[in-house]
């Protein structure tokens, strides 16, 4: 039985995992312990994070209210990610928050496109996707529950200053620091005024120090993933955010921008090897814990899988780990809790890694060596058995504990301009002019939508977001 | 090479299936659909009962229920009964829903674990309280799920009329030699008993057991399973019905096998499964006689089967779909539903004309999970047991596990967690009704179980589902059988 849970770092991952056990144990008593320096709890890519849609529910469920949230995070709404210079230096793509097309029956919507594609129509997947056109033309409005309306095919994430969002978090935890971290040594933590702290449980929220879990195992991804400079930035900036991220890729990396109100958050990622190293530059290695749970000691948030944010996913994975973890919480010592939690949290990390490599794999950039390397280096198995899949028939197998789902895959890919060699065969049996005309009534009823929801700016006023 | 021409080799549930499936999925275009079968040949009729999945190929065929119950004689099903599997005298229910609801944020079973005095686990579903009771209605926005018992020779047939309508051509015959193409090792043709020579670029092989073209022509090879599910014969059986038309497949487990009893409309299909190794056949069949609840309408239907799978379902241009592929007991009703899902993947995978090897790789890997999980949930029954009155029971309850069960298991006894998975057939609520109904009972519940008000909670729960499960219909009256 858990009776008290030590945190250390007291970050975003630190008071989230204090929120949530909070919640999930109320009788336990739990420490946060605070480390030095930035809060790097979901590795140190600036200072915006990113959310994936679900995020708004986890929040609510736990007694955070978003709007709260959003003034205390100078935050904004997401509708996606946008990817300029991946797919070639002057190309760029869309990856939504929603659905793209509608299928016919049982027959996918990107297999009419290839088909449409053969016959030598010209498209863009992101241009059936309301998401991204909201993005484009700068709207925002929350999605309807109704089911059959349109606005009911795509989610929201949301843009948040992490320190806000931290201290948000804390708030509705109720707890305050248990004092500053200075070693940890046979089961204790040593603060700095000299005090002891035990616990049944701890969990490492130190981020990429950490400073708990440094013993558990590391499985590098620097073969597949050459991106290992951070460079955290922070760009004041007036006016209505635009509703999405945005992932510029340059020779040696990317730019991550997060717009927030009042300027953007980002971090400039390069690989050392091709770039001389830029001032405040913070080295770190991709990767994960081979055993994120190990003994009593759970890490999270980039202690236990540091991978470079390229789509929201570093909150998600944060999240989901808190989920299983309180699923799993030890009921008996020597139980099987720990093995279950690994086996899990790696098979969910090891696809978003796969996730992360297919940006760089299929990437379109030409007299490049970084990225000229990242096309011709070989991929994990799982993630080639994908790629076959794909460019043999557009088909997209999902393992157990995928983050994402088979359309975001595609949405990338299609971004990266790969095209399947050939099309499903069932798409062939639909006659062209009910595919066209399938086709455009989607674009018709998504511009129509489109048209009468308001800008972000107007959102973001209404809710008392924006002056 | 296009496929053109798909031959279906073979005319049972399987056969039938599949070429009604791909008349509707190909209607308006210019595949031609033969189905050969020989009426010398019997069919084995496998899975008269199924799982809910059923109505969702029904459904895409455009078939209407009504029409499809009276001409199959089917009846409903809320679950499976499972008599005397943990110890002797035991039954339990697995439904097609879920047990109760989470309170506090902690799973329901957790929650009924470490409350006192919550009653019995099946107090929660309603569709077993249903099932209890003799009645049944369909969900209406009700969290539960149904499927079919049906004759499935008489469903063969609806189906035979449906794709012969849609423009599959039948062809008696009986299949005596394949053609294979010397470079590619494809087939080219089958000729028949008459001497004629049917072509196609697709064959789809629903022999049955023999395995005509996967295994006869292109000896593909087989996966044996026996080592984990030792029973390897059948005896079938019709008898009148008598008494209330149960909602419910019955599987009671005996002493080196189980019997099925699957009431229809118009008469109650039996059947025991048993293992050669610990029973003569004559025993079998005496047992299977002294449990009949009604005078038998037949003779008695003798099968052999070798538990496992063809080692690839889907070889060059031929794709196995039933009894050819492989052979799971229908204990849990799965032969039909494992039919489903290979139709399902071959029509995602439909070869288009370059033959990438990559389509039939995928098939195989997918159809190979789905036969594992369900082989999985199916070694389970037999393993979870505390039977010890039998030489049958003493080897199942202390026979080596596969691996991917075996933590599964120790996980739920352990600490009361079912391992979640994203593709296969049978969801955490179907391995609780079978953990829970065999007595796996975890040691430790979830720590957070059993807080203030959760005793409250449940004995609301229990109320309203007795009470909602009283309102339902008798099952005949549902299936509009008696006024």
């Amino acid at each position: 039985m858990i009776r008290s849970i030590g945190i250390v770092g007291a970050g975003v991952a630190g008071w989230m995992a204090a929120l949530a056990l909070r919640r999930a144990l109320p009788g336990a008593g739990i420490s946060v312990v605070e480390t030095e320096g930035p809060d790097w709890s979901l590795g140190p890519f600036g200072p915006g994070e990113t959310s994936l849609p679900g995020f708004e529910a986890w929040l609510a469920d736990h007694g955070v209210e978003e709007g709260a949230l959003l003034r205390a995070a100078r935050g904004s709404f997401s509708l996606g990610t946008a990817f300029s210079g991946w797919a070639g230096q002057e190309a760029d793509w869309f990856l939504p928050f929603g659905t793209i097309g509608a299928p016919i029956g049982t027959i996918a919507f990107h297999q009419f496109a290839a088909r449409m594609r053969a016959g030598g129509q010209a498209l863009r997947l992101a241009d059936f996707s309301l998401a991204a056109i909201a993005a484009a033309s700068g709207r925002f409005a929350r999605p309807s529950p109704d089911p059959r309306s349109v606005l009911s095919s795509y989610g929201y994430g949301l843009h948040l200053d992490r320190a806000g969002l931290a201290e948000t978090l804390r708030l509705a935890s109720g707890l305050q620091p248990a004092g500053g971290f200075r070693a940890f040594e046979d089961d204790i933590v040593k603060l700095q005024d000299g005090t002891c702290l035990a616990a049944d449980l701890w969990l490492d929220c130190s981020g990429p120090a950490a400073l708990l879990a440094g013993d558990h195992g590391w499985e590098s991804w620097a073969e597949w993933l050459p991106v290992d400079r951070a460079v955290e930035t922070w760009n004041a900036v007036e006016g209505v955010p635009p509703p999405y991220a945005h992932a510029g890729a340059f020779e040696a990396g990317w730019q991550r921008t997060v717009p927030l109100i009042g300027g953007q958050g980002g971090a400039l990622l390069y690989a050392s090897a091709f770039l001389p190293d830029q001032p405040g530059a913070v080295p770190f290695g991709q990767g994960r814990r081979t055993r994120a749970w190990t003994g009593n000691v759970v890490a999270l948030g980039a202690a236990a899988t540091l991978v470079e944010p390229l789509h929201g996913y570093n909150l998600a994975l944060l999240q989901n780990a808190l989920t299983r973890l309180i699923g799993l919480l030890p009921a008996a010592p020597g139980g099987p809790e720990p093995a279950e939690y690994n086996r899990l949290a790696a098979s969910e990390a090891d696809r978003v890694r796969d996730f992360a490599i297919l940006h760089y794999k299929t990437n379109g950039r030409t007299g490049e060596p970084l990225w000229h390397q990242a096309r011709a280096a070989p991929v994990p198995e799982t993630l080639a058995h994908k790629l076959d899949l794909y460019a043999s028939r557009g088909r997209l197998p999902v393992y157990d504990e995928e983050l994402f789902d088979p359309e975001e895959w595609i949405a990338v890919l299609d971004g990266q301009g790969v095209r399947p060699r050939r099309h499903d065969a069932l798409a062939d049996a639909i006659p062209e002019p009910q595919l066209r005309a399938h086709a455009a009534r989607i674009r018709e009823v998504i511009i129509d939508a489109v048209r009468r929801m308001p800008h972000h700016g107007a959102t973001l006023r209404e809710e008392g977001l924006l002056p | 090479m296009l496929v053109g021409r798909i031959l279906v080799v073979g005319g049972g549930t399987a056969g039938w299936m599949a070429a009604a499936a791909l008349a509707h999925k190909f209607a308006g275009t210019r595949l031609a659909i033969t189905l050969v079968e020989s009426a010398e040949i019997g069919t084995v009729g496998v899975g008269e009962a199924t799982i809910p999945h059923i109505r969702h190929f029904n459904a895409t065929l455009g078939i209407d229920e009504a029409d499809f119950l009276a001409a199959t004689k089917g009846t409903y099903k809320l679950g499976i009964e499972f008599v005397d599997w943990g110890r002797k005298g035991d039954s339990y229910i697995h439904p097609f829903a879920a047990f109760g609801e989470s309170v506090d944020g902690v799973p329901f079973h957790h929650q009924w674990l470490a409350t006192e005095g919550a009653g019995a686990f099946e107090d929660y579903s309603l569709p077993i309280q249903a099932a209890r009771r003799g009645r049944f209605r369909r969900p209406d926005g009700d969290p539960f799920n149904y499927a079919y018992q049906f004759d499935a020779g008489l469903y063969a047939k609806y189906l035979r009329a449906y794709a012969e309508a849609r423009g599959v051509v039948r062809r008696e015959g009986k299949v005596v030699d394949v053609a294979l193409d010397g470079e590619s090792g494809f087939v080219r043709s089958v000729t028949l008993e008459s001497g004629e020579t049917l072509e196609a670029e697709l064959f789809v092989d629903c022999s049955g057991f023999r395995g005509l073209l996967i295994e006869q022509a292109l000896h593909t090879g087989y996966e044996q399973w026996t080592h984990w599910l030792p029973c390897d014969r059948a005896i079938a059986i019709p008898c009148a019905n008598s008494g209330p038309l149960a909602p419910l497949t019955r599987a009671a487990a005996k002493q080196s096998g189980w019997c099925w009893r699957i009431p229809l409309q118009h008469r109650t299909g039996n059947g025991h499964v048993y293992s050669s190794g610990f029973i003569s056949d004559d025993e079998a069949l005496e047992m299977l006689l002294a449990q009949l609840p009604a005078e038998p309408l037949a003779d008695p239907n003798k099968l052999r089967f070798v538990t496992g799978k063809r080692k690839r379902q889907w070889v060059g241009n031929t794709v196995a779909i039933g009894l050819s592929s492989g052979f799971l007991e229908p204990l849990e009703s799965t032969s039909i539903h494992l039919i489903q899902v290979a139709i399902g993947k071959l029509l995602d995978l439909f070869p288009t004309g370059d033959w990438d090897p990559l389509d039939a790789a995928e098939f195989n890997r997918a159809m190979a999970l789905e036969y594992e999980r369900v082989r999985d949930f199916l070694i389970l029954h037999y393993h979870a047991t505390q039977r010890d009155d039998s030489e049958f029971w003493r080897h199942c309850r202390n026979m080596a596990l596969p691996d991917s069960l075996a933590y599964k298991l120790e996980l739920f006894r352990e600490r009361g967690v079912v391992v979640q998975y994203r593709e296969g057939t049978f969801l955490e609520p179907s391995w609780l009704a079978v953990y829970l109904g065999q007595h796996v009972v975890p040691r430790h519940p979830d720590p957070r179980a059993g807080g203030e008000g959760v005793a409250a909670a449940l004995a609301a729960m229990r109320a309203d589902i007795a009470a909602a499960a009283g309102a339902m219909p008798r099952h005949e009256a549902a299936l509009g059988m008696v006024a």
